[in-house]
């Protein structure tokens, strides 16, 4: 077995805590299953509706306080309803996307990195008027740009905003349409006749909300619950303001908490033989004086067959549960420790990595590949429905 | 197996002992200081990283009137550190000498899960479950005023209190699955 090892040398002198970073590329992976086996736990049948849990008959305690999933210090339930954490998904199937969204409009989306934010509803936002907003999202840029700011001449010609519809992306009857966000200006030393460059894009999204919470929400308000923003974050910050003052919502970032990055990975994995994943790579942090980063990137057959071995349920079913990826993440977890005695569940995960995607921990994610769009999105949206204060 | 019995020896007198129980061994050395500067009577602490304690100083250890098991959520390596040493407590222990203590529960980047994990176990034992907050002089402070309570409990220093009675009001509970609107 031929392993890569670099350490970057520590320099000592410094006052700074500089970070240690320990890049190890296993190319084969040998003698993985027996352990694996061994570490698996039972798993029971998790319900495949994920938006319900159990219901317990009659309980004597009849309690205001809502399910035990959903109240946590950092994710408060809805007043409405209560939102459950799921504990099942439905596998990603591939599915071409082009056949229900314009392929145009898929480019736009795949192969950036996004930075994502929840939004709360939005009050009386209609999908019909987006060329007014157009104009009003301009106008509003164009004033704050000027107020108290040094004329900066040239650089602002003035801001073009579109705004558009990328139909096809809503699941059920339930999600609004997506909506799509350009900034386009001119550069600075551009000729006249150049067509003015996006310097800013953003798209608003829901795709297979909780149909219960988006059931009860009051008739005036479209939950687009998913914001992903890319370019100057000066711009993001106006647009938000923009945002908040026309549709009385709020904006929050989004982080991804390990769970969530572990669900990615094992969904990812999963797609390896439809499409060829060709390496994943997770991010490690622990705890060590100075703070150490792991880089531990897995070959993707290995993976694969790793994350095989786990869905010991008949693989015709659909759903795979939290158990299986817990399971998943131990068994790299474990072959780690077994070849460098470092346990990385001390640690906390902090981005992953295919060729079908990335994510960060702070809230970052690329999607390569356009098949498996309405899956990501899915996870995103129940991430951005959960952390939403409302 | 070594379990750590209760009640295997004699009380000192105005003497409490508490075993602070924490597999990264950053905030305990912190509490046990705190705690040992608020009250006078509390004599001892013992400080491990994981139980079973090591049997060389075995009849030296004073009696052990209270056990705390600080779980870390930032990492999950902490709370299996803690389920595996349950293991080697007496069963004496759970009748309201054992505590959780939790750090940094609001981390945003703390999984929701691994609370509701830790809160099962707590209120399948009929344990008091803590939320502390160990990165201010505040935090350590109040931690360690509520963990002084428990131990003059569970010392025997309050009159006409203790541990098990004491327990039953403390315990953790896990509400149960309700759906809101059904109020059948």
């Amino acid at each position: 077995m031929m392993l890569y090892l670099t350490t970057f040398p520590y320099q000592e002198s410094s006052c700074i805590m500089g970070r240690r970073d320990v890049q190890i590329h296993f190319l084969t992976l040998l003698v993985l299953y027996f352990s694996v086996m061994e570490e698996r736990n039972s798993t029971e049948e998790t319900p495949r509706n994920n938006a319900l849990a159990q219901r317990r008959s009659k309980s004597y305690r009849q309690s205001m306080r809502s399910c035990v999933e959903a109240t946590h210090l950092a994710y408060t339930s809805g007043l409405l309803t209560a939102l459950r954490i799921p504990r099942s998904r439905k596998a990603p199937k591939s599915c071409d996307i082009t056949k229900q969204v314009d392929p145009d409009q898929v480019a736009l989306l795949v192969k950036k990195e996004w930075q994502l934010s929840y939004v709360t509803p939005l009050y009386q936002f209609r999908h019909t008027q987006l060329k007014s907003y157009s104009k009003q999202l301009s106008a509003f840029m164009v004033s704050e740009k000027q107020q108290g700011l040094a004329i900066e001449v040239g650089q602002e010609l003035g801001f073009k905003v579109n705004f558009s519809v990328v139909l096809g992306l809503a699941e059920t009857d339930k999600d609004a349409e997506t909506v799509f966000i350009q900034i386009l200006s001119k550069q600075v030393f551009s000729a006249k006749d150049d067509a003015p460059k996006v310097v800013w894009s953003g798209w608003l999204t829901c795709v297979n909300g909780d149909l219960d919470y988006l059931r009860s929400l009051p008739l005036e308000f479209v939950s687009l619950p998913l914001f992903c923003t890319r370019g100057p974050e000066s711009l993001t910050v106006l647009v938000k303001s923009w945002f908040e003052n026309i549709f009385d919502c709020c904006f929050g970032p989004l982080d991804i908490n390990s769970t969530n990055l572990q669900w990615l990975a094992s969904l990812w994995t999963g797609c390896h033989p439809t499409i060829n994943i060709q390496y994943l790579k997770l991010v490690w942090t622990l705890p060590t004086l100075p703070p150490m980063d792991v880089t531990y990137t897995v070959h993707p057959q290995d993976a694969w067959e790793l994350w095989d071995s786990m869905r010991q349920v008949d693989t015709t079913e659909d759903s795979i549960s939290i158990d299986e990826v817990t399971g998943f993440i131990k068994g790299l977890q474990s072959h780690f420790f077994r070849h460098f005695r470092i346990d990385l569940s001390a640690g906390s995960l902090m981005q992953i990595s295919t060729a079908l995607g990335s994510s960060h921990h702070s809230g970052k994610i690329k999607i390569a590949s356009p098949n498996y769009i309405p899956t990501i999105l899915q996870l995103l949206t129940e991430c951005a429905l959960l952390k939403m204060p409302i | 197996m070594s379990l750590l019995k209760p009640f295997s020896r004699l009380t000192g007198l105005n003497t409490a002992n508490i075993l602070l129980v924490e597999n990264e061994e950053q905030f305990q050395q912190k509490l046990a200081d705190t705690v040992v500067l608020q009250e006078k009577t509390v004599n001892v602490n013992v400080l491990a990283r994981s139980l079973p304690l090591p049997m060389e100083n075995e009849e030296s250890r004073p009696r052990i009137d209270l056990v705390v098991f600080i779980i870390h959520l930032t990492s999950e390596l902490s709370f299996q550190s803690a389920e595996t040493s349950l293991k080697y407590l007496d069963p004496g222990y759970f009748q309201g000498k054992v505590c959780f203590l939790v750090t940094s529960a609001r981390n945003v980047s703390v999984p929701p899960e691994r609370l509701v994990s830790v809160r099962t176990l707590a209120a399948s034992l009929h344990c008091p479950l803590l939320c502390a907050e160990d990165q201010t002089t505040e935090g350590v402070t109040t931690a360690a005023h509520r963990l002084l309570a428990i131990l003059k409990v569970a010392a025997g220093l309050v009159p006409m209190a203790t541990s098990l009675y004491l327990s039953t009001l403390t315990r953790c509970t896990v509400p149960s699955d309700i759906d809101q609107q059904n109020f059948e």
